[in-house]
């Protein structure tokens, strides 16, 4: 539904004010609201039908990038060992403080799943069922069956293609086309030994897949610099998750093995001339600590 | 070019007359087409705007203007201007002045009025006023994107 005839019936229907005796174009409703931070959307849909309809709309977040407002919404799937449940997380973003809140509109996760993010949806794979969210809207849509039965599997992305190698009798590639929303009707078999996928995690540069060690473009891990005193810190955890976004990484820890709280640092990157990289970390919280969690997965989603 | 050319005045809705540089009135497109085409002379009618809301509308334009190499202000400088510029308008003077910067097709101001008001517009009464948009939600509806954003409402 078009926003622009909505805004149109809804301004014919009230009392102008006596101070406001013109309404704002809905061009510049638009703009306007495309420069209001994302985490106020919620509050935003809550203002008016029609701005609830424009929150939901593409064109509101192909102005928000036009305006070169664009943002990374970071979202974690955590392991609760009361309820035994896999939920999804928002990283909620405050002035004095960032905290991992539960997003309960989703469904509980299938403890096998694999998660992958492609634009502003994330898609979740498995076997038993998969599911696509926009996390624009924050709306759930069920996908197709995947068309081989997988149970150890790695995935990643290329092209907007989803690759999911599995074992399948033996290890096959399937292909899911986020376009079309559709597998591919042919496997791949790969001529090639993929090793336990079990224990590894599917890693995606450029255009390939690389499942046990990779390299980037300059063929080797560099180290980035000015995060001693930080990672001196951290050195009592068990385990830790990052996920980088827009020049800048999320660090997900633990600390002196206090289970409870999860940790996270955001950490600006700077690449300086030379190669070297410099990290800068921008702050460092704890965002959850009302139970045991096991962090399965974070992931970036720019809206 | 003689002293008067390089002066124009624009006329308010309410009949107030500001004589102002050319150049500092060109960088309304809407003004600058209006001189293109010669059709008026060199006073312009501008009558969807107040002498209040243009007075305000001319001090942008002089600060942003490049009149005679004056216009060397530093861009940090300009934008601790801006910033000062709308920080104390009231709702009612910054909905006009988009409205203003919308008509005269000042494409900076716009940018900055819109952004100002997305900057004072973070609670839902904030809206309601800023943007001139009534609630029209039932409590159920009301009830039900509650639920749906838990997220984001829930401390």
């Amino acid at each position: 539904m078009s926003v622009h005839i909505i805004f149109r019936a809804e301004k014919q229907s009230r009392e102008p004010q006596p101070s406001l005796i013109m309404s704002l174009p809905d061009d510049i409703i638009v703009d306007i609201v495309a420069r209001v931070p994302i985490c106020y959307y919620p509050t935003v849909s809550l203002v008016s039908k029609s701005l609830r309809s424009l929150v939901a709309s593409p064109e509101l977040y192909t102005r928000r990038s036009l305006l070169g407002f664009a943002e990374h919404c970071l979202y974690v799937i955590l392991y609760n060992y009361n309820t035994k449940n896999y939920r999804f997380y928002i990283l909620r973003r405050k002035v004095h403080s960032n905290c991992l809140v539960i997003i309960r509109s989703f469904p509980c996760m299938p403890c096998s799943a694999s998660f992958l993010t492609v634009g502003s949806k994330i898609y979740v794979v498995d076997s038993s069922s998969s599911l696509s969210i926009v996390c624009r809207s924050h709306t759930v849509q069920p996908i197709s069956h995947i068309p081989m039965c997988v149970y150890n599997k790695v995935a990643g992305i290329i092209d907007g293609k989803i690759y999911v190698i599995g074992d399948w009798w033996w290890k096959r590639v399937t292909v899911f086309d986020t376009e079309t929303q559709m597998w591919e009707p042919k496997m791949i078999k790969p001529d090639m030994e993929l090793g336990n996928t079990l224990l590894i995690e599917g890693v995606v540069i450029e255009d390939k897949i690389y499942m046990r060690d990779f390299e980037d473009s300059f063929r080797c891990w560099s180290v980035v610099k000015g995060l001693e005193k930080f990672l001196l810190k951290m050195t009592s955890s068990w385990w830790s998750q990052t996920v980088s976004y827009g020049g800048k990484l999320a660090l997900f820890f633990c600390k002196d093995g206090d289970a409870r709280k999860i940790w996270c640092a955001e950490i600006a990157l700077e690449r300086r001339q030379g190669g070297e990289i410099l990290g800068k970390v921008q702050w460092c919280d704890v965002v959850i600590d009302d139970g045991i969690f096991r962090m399965v997965k974070c992931l970036a989603v720019t809206v | 070019m003689s002293k008067s050319e390089k002066k124009i005045v624009l006329k308010s809705l309410d009949n107030e007359a500001f004589e102002v540089e050319k150049a500092v009135a060109l960088q309304s497109q809407t003004i600058w087409v209006m001189c293109e085409d010669k059709c008026v002379g060199n006073e312009i009618p501008l009558e969807n705007v107040t002498g209040q809301i243009l007075a305000k509308v001319i001090d942008y334009c002089k600060k942003h203007a490049v009149v005679d190499g004056d216009g060397d202000e530093s861009s940090e400088e300009l934008k601790n201007w801006d910033t000062e510029f709308t920080k104390n308008m009231d709702q009612s003077t910054l909905f006009n002045m988009i409205l203003a910067a919308n008509y005269l097709n000042i494409k900076s101001l716009l940018n900055l009025t819109c952004q100002a008001v997305a900057d004072k517009t973070k609670t839902i009464d904030e809206f309601h006023t800023f943007l001139n948009i009534e609630n029209n939600f039932t409590p159920e509806e009301e009830a039900q994107i509650c639920q749906e954003n838990l997220w984001a409402f829930d401390d």
